[in-house]
């Protein structure tokens, strides 16, 4: 890794300003509380156990992003949030309260944007509104306001089948928004973006949870995902599946692109590299076996 | 190197081409047809004759096997006697085109030869009645049925086994029980569509609607659907262009119970027009009293599908296709090009964006 070379400050270093802020969020209430949180599969005796005692707090209007390697169930994890799945032991609580199936209270956006093909954006987005009996024209005028704040106010009579990824992505976002969820749970919502939809995206995102009161988990696999956007980066691992780690992110808010390159940017990055990559998992099975497939007099290199 | 992709192996043909090969799939079988029916020399198995010559039993107008005319043609000339005469023609069950589609006019002006027998419209008519009220008195149990156990492994589990068995049962085997049940006019008839279409239509439609994409509902669900409004707002519109669909394919199989249908208890319908047309030796009416099926089938089926783009506008426009069974790799492949996405986007950075929304609910401290 190219970072590993560079002289990284400890990410566990952090600004007196950022000290002051994560200060601030633990002082808000716990909207998310998860408490040894386990799933397995099969039977008891024989059970596959994908992650086990998996405890945290999230607070009110924080910004967690979950990451891991594949199989270590961090979409499990949010399934379970979210209340499509079931957890096999443990609790979460909202608000104090435990969860049972899914509800309005916790908004969920797909990587696979799971718009209605037969309902316009605009009526997409008054699903929720009209569940919660709205009228219509109530539902409408929210709609607009939340499609405008997502920037689609101009393609609000369009279907889903003709707008692009990112755009179809805003309007998932803006759908979810509107029921005014406690949290919002978003399932790699840009991994089927590519990387310049992807970037403005994530600005987007920053820009909608800063104007609205919503508790964001975010899963992604890329890592420079995870530290632009987040908080707190909840670490999860395979064999023994849980948490490996639970880092608090020392980049300093507002965030911006030129970031990227900051020495406490990359830190963070090395770190989460760290952990989902161990170096020793690099050895044998992640390398292919190679059979030279050269001719003979082949010398060129 | 441009290969040429004359057949469409991989890509749709150009419109003009598409057009004249359906012209073709038609015009070819009506060549075969004119062909055996207008070239002498082709089939023919029959000789018509125009005069017996001293043949004894032969007489005008009758029709003999081509080997028995030569027979008796060598016979003559032996006997010196003078040869009968005639011309190649075929079976009177094979009329010529143009016999038929002048039928089709001629059939509906023909008054029926007995004052009771119906007029041909009429027997279409009767026809289209008994498909109607057999196909809409399936559809009202079948497509609820179906929809209810697409929806829940309950009602599923529930039905479905039955429903899998009863439909190896024959619909016409019910046709004695229905008649006696029901009567002999229009009732067993009725009947009959209806076991011939119903218990398809509930497997068909429940397989459409448990096809529905689960994300959709659990989308749904987490924007607070649940029970009926689940079934109502979601289920049902997300499968609602599929089980349109089925519905016109089972329409189509509806079509092939009509004249099994029409025999049970008292004839009626085309197919009363069909065998009384036979046993007059019309086969001119017969094939075109055939044809009029098709096309009443095959128009009603293109009149149902124009409908169909008009109540679901979603569909209508190019590339329509649920977004989200659009595998990631084509996503992707459609989102590639960065210009793509830039055009259809309105300015929509943080400063047409946001400001305009006050935040619902007021937070402790923002994000900033």
């Amino acid at each position: 890794m190219s970072t590993a070379s560079l002289e990284l400050p400890d990410y566990h270093q952090q600004t007196p300003e950022v000290v002051a802020r994560f200060e601030r969020i633990r002082q808000r209430p716990v909207v998310l509380k998860v408490e040894n949180l386990k799933k397995g599969f099969g039977d008891p005796n024989h059970e596959h156990v994908v992650f086990d005692k998996v405890s945290l707090d999230v607070y009110r209007r924080e910004f967690i992003t979950i990451i891991g390697p594949s199989g270590c169930g961090k979409s499990t994890f949010i399934r379970i949030a979210a209340g499509l799945d079931e957890a096999t032991g443990g609790t979460i609580l909202l608000d104090g309260k435990s969860i049972s199936g899914p509800g309005p209270d916790r908004g969920m956006v797909f990587q696979g944007y799971t718009l209605f093909p037969w309902r316009t954006v605009k009526q997409n987005v008054m699903f929720p509104l009209e569940n919660q009996g709205k009228s219509a024209s109530e539902a409408e005028s929210e709609a607009r306001q939340w499609l405008d704040m997502v920037g689609l106010g101009r393609f609000e009579e369009s279907y889903p089948h003709e707008l692009s990824g990112g755009m179809k992505q805003r309007v998932a976002i803006a759908r979810a928004l509107a029921n005014n969820p406690r949290v919002l749970i978003m399932d790699e919502p840009f991994g089927a973006l590519d990387a310049i939809t992807r970037a403005k995206m994530q600005k987007h995102l920053i820009e909608i949870w800063r104007q609205v009161d919503v508790t964001i988990l975010f899963i992604t696999h890329d890592l420079d995902e995870a530290v632009y956007l987040s908080d707190r980066i909840l670490v999860l691992g395979v064999n023994p599946g849980g948490v490996r780690e639970f880092i608090e992110n020392p980049v300093p808010r507002p965030r911006s692109v030129a970031q990227f390159l900051t020495p406490e940017f990359l830190a963070v990055k090395h770190r989460l590299d760290e952990l989902i990559h161990p170096p020793e998992a690099d050895t044998e099975e992640d390398t292919l076996p190679m059979v030279k497939l050269t001719q003979a007099g082949d010398e060129v290199e | 190197m441009a290969t040429s992709d004359f057949l469409g192996l991989k890509k749709e043909l150009p419109p003009s081409r598409r057009l004249v090969l359906t012209i073709l799939s038609f015009v070819g079988p009506l060549i075969l047809w004119a062909a055996v029916s207008y070239i002498p020399w082709l089939w023919h198995p029959l000789v018509r004759i125009t005069d017996p010559g001293e043949v004894e039993y032969f007489s005008e107008r009758m029709e003999v096997p081509r080997a028995e005319f030569a027979k008796q043609v060598d016979e003559m000339l032996k006997a010196k006697s003078e040869p009968p005469k005639g011309y190649r023609v075929n079976p009177v069950y094979l009329p010529a085109p143009h016999e038929v589609v002048k039928a089709f006019y001629t059939g509906f002006t023909t008054p029926p030869r007995l004052p009771n027998e119906p007029w041909l419209h009429q027997s279409l008519l009767h026809s289209i009645y008994t498909i109607f009220w057999g196909f809409v008195l399936s559809s009202i149990v079948g497509v609820p049925l179906g929809i209810l156990c697409g929806t829940f492994r309950f009602f599923s589990r529930l039905q479905e086994p039955f429903i899998e068995y009863f439909r190896y049962l024959p619909a016409p085997a019910f046709g004695a029980l229905c008649v006696a049940i029901l009567g002999i006019n229009d009732g067993p008839k009725i009947a009959i569509i209806v076991i011939g279409t119903f218990f398809q239509q509930v497997l068909v439609i429940a397989n459409t609607v448990r096809k529905v994409d689960p994300s959709l509902i659990e989308a749904a669900q987490t924007l607070g659907s649940k029970g009926w409004n689940l079934v109502r707002r979601v289920v049902i519109p997300a499968s609602i262009t599929e089980i349109y669909t089925d519905m016109r394919i089972l329409l189509g199989w509806a079509w092939t119970y009509l004249i099994v249908a029409e025999v049970v208890g008292t004839m009626s319908g085309i197919t009363f027009f069909i065998n009384q047309q036979a046993r007059y030796r019309n086969f001119d009416n017969v094939f075109a009293a055939i044809a009029m099926i098709g096309i009443i089938g095959f128009t009603s089926d293109l009149l149902l599908a124009w409908i169909g783009k008009l109540i679901f506008p979603w569909k209508r426009k190019r590339g329509a296709r649920k977004s989200s069974v659009i595998p990631i790799s084509m996503v992707a492949k459609q989102n590639r090009l960065p210009a793509e996405e830039e055009k259809p986007e309105p300015p929509a950075g943080p400063e047409s964006a946001p400001a305009s929304i006050p935040a619902p609910g007021t937070a402790p401290e923002t994000n900033a």
